[in-house]
């Protein structure tokens, strides 16, 4: 069994149900925690258009109830990408992703532009559809050991068919993860940088997390 | 011989496949939203079909994000194209306006018989069809907190499970108590979903 994430530095119990931190997960952890304090403390950009060929521009005003729900939104996002590192069962892992999905489409959602809106909505169905494979794997992983703990599944009682990993894979690449942006790229034309910046940092995270989980069990 | 597990397999993957054929011919926005309701109960069907207790756990958080991601595109949807104007009034249907009450007082009664998520789903539906029908001009923070307490009561009685296990009994009358309460609220506000001042 390959130990890309090194030895468990702490472990949290509630029955056989885990979260284990190890320094690789750790860092990830730390990472999004540090960024979601960011998000809290700071005040969103004001972004500013500049007409193409004269002096004029349009500042953007950003509402504070918009700000409110927006940074709502950025910290859930926040609270589920640090849930997703520490899990140490593959549909709790699951859950946090497609909770990191919701939360990516309840950042931009608040934006008041038909454009934004538009890529928000398209990168739901996506990310809804993508639902499918991501349960879907966590569930044949179910059927064909018996167990979801990843600790359980590392030690190699018995083996995880490959066609549940790649449907995990493909499950948290539908929800939009780093690098396979294309389905909201242009989500991330809505103003309000901390928080549009959460989207792609939880991204990166899943991504970066489900490797880890592909490569261990 | 084939295992039922395999046929159940094959058939969930024949209707995700059928699903994405549908999604991938659709261009209609809303028509859309509807079909990736097809690809949600095909994913709780991959979930089902592992027929076990945890499945049957694991059901339930599987349902909840898929309903959280559709209400939340269908307000997205609503937003964007620019659904503002409250509905119209109700239905005018005779029956609506005589059988309510009595049909809404068995289903309740029988609910509470049957306590737990069945005898909630129960009652809701009773409580739903009374909403329906009639008016609604109820303060709904108090079946809001209601529901709110009783999931706290509900928390509570996995707490008596896990550390006075002794207790058991207790906590299966609080916990099928409670989740009957915060089921049927739940469930009732479906009713009133309508526009209105209170909805």
């Amino acid at each position: 069994m390959p130990e890309i994430g090194g030895s468990d530095l702490f472990v949290l119990e509630f029955g056989d149900i885990l979260h284990y931190y190890t320094p690789y997960t750790t860092t990830l952890f730390v990472l999004a925690l540090i960024f979601t304090a960011l998000a809290i403390l700071s005040r969103p950009e004001g972004q500013v258009d500049i007409a193409f060929g004269g002096d004029a521009y349009y500042a953007k005003e950003t509402a504070v109830s918009e700000m409110r729900f927006r940074r709502f939104m950025t910290i859930a996002c926040g609270l589920a990408t640090m849930g997703a590192m520490g899990s140490g069962d593959i549909f709790n892992f699951t859950l946090f992703a497609s909770l990191v999905g919701i939360t990516n489409v309840g950042i931009v959602a608040a934006v008041k532009s038909r454009h934004v809106l538009d890529a928000a909505y398209e990168y739901g169905i996506v990310a809804m559809v993508a639902t499918l494979p991501l349960f879907g794997g966590a569930a044949l992983i179910l059927a064909t050991t018996g167990t979801l703990s990843i600790p359980a599944l590392a030690a190699g009682a018995s083996a995880v068919p490959l066609i549940g990993k790649a449907l995990l894979a493909l499950g948290v690449i539908g929800e939009g993860m780093a690098p396979f942006y294309a389905a909201k790229a242009e989500m991330f034309r809505a103003p309000g940088a901390p928080y549009v910046i959460m989207c792609s940092l939880s991204s990166l995270l899943i991504f970066l997390r489900v490797v880890e989980i592909a490569i261990t069990i | 011989m084939i295992p039922d597990y395999s046929i159940g397999l094959l058939v969930a993957f024949a209707a995700a496949g059928t699903a994405f054929f549908a999604l991938m011919r659709e261009t209609d926005g809303l028509h859309r939203l509807l079909l990736t309701d097809l690809v949600e109960v095909v994913t709780l069907a991959f979930i089902a079909l592992v027929g076990t207790d945890l499945a049957e756990a694991l059901i339930l958080p599987g349902l909840v994000v898929g309903v959280s991601e559709l209400i939340a595109l269908s307000e997205i949807y609503r937003v964007k194209e620019g659904y503002v104007r409250p509905p119209a009034a109700g239905l005018q249907i005779e029956v609506m306006e005589s059988a309510p009450g009595i049909l809404a007082a068995i289903l309740v009664v029988y609910g509470i018989i049957l306590s737990g998520f069945s005898g909630g789903a129960v009652a809701g539906l009773g409580v739903i069809f009374y909403f329906l029908s009639r008016s609604h001009n109820e303060r709904f923070e108090l079946i809001e907190t209601a529901s709110g307490y009783s999931w706290v009561l509900w928390i509570v009685a996995f707490f008596v499970f896990m550390l006075l296990p002794q207790h058991w009994f207790f906590a299966v009358m609080l916990a099928g108590a409670a989740i009957l309460v915060k089921v049927m609220a739940k469930m009732s506000l479906i009713g009133t979903m309508r526009g209105g001042p209170n909805a």
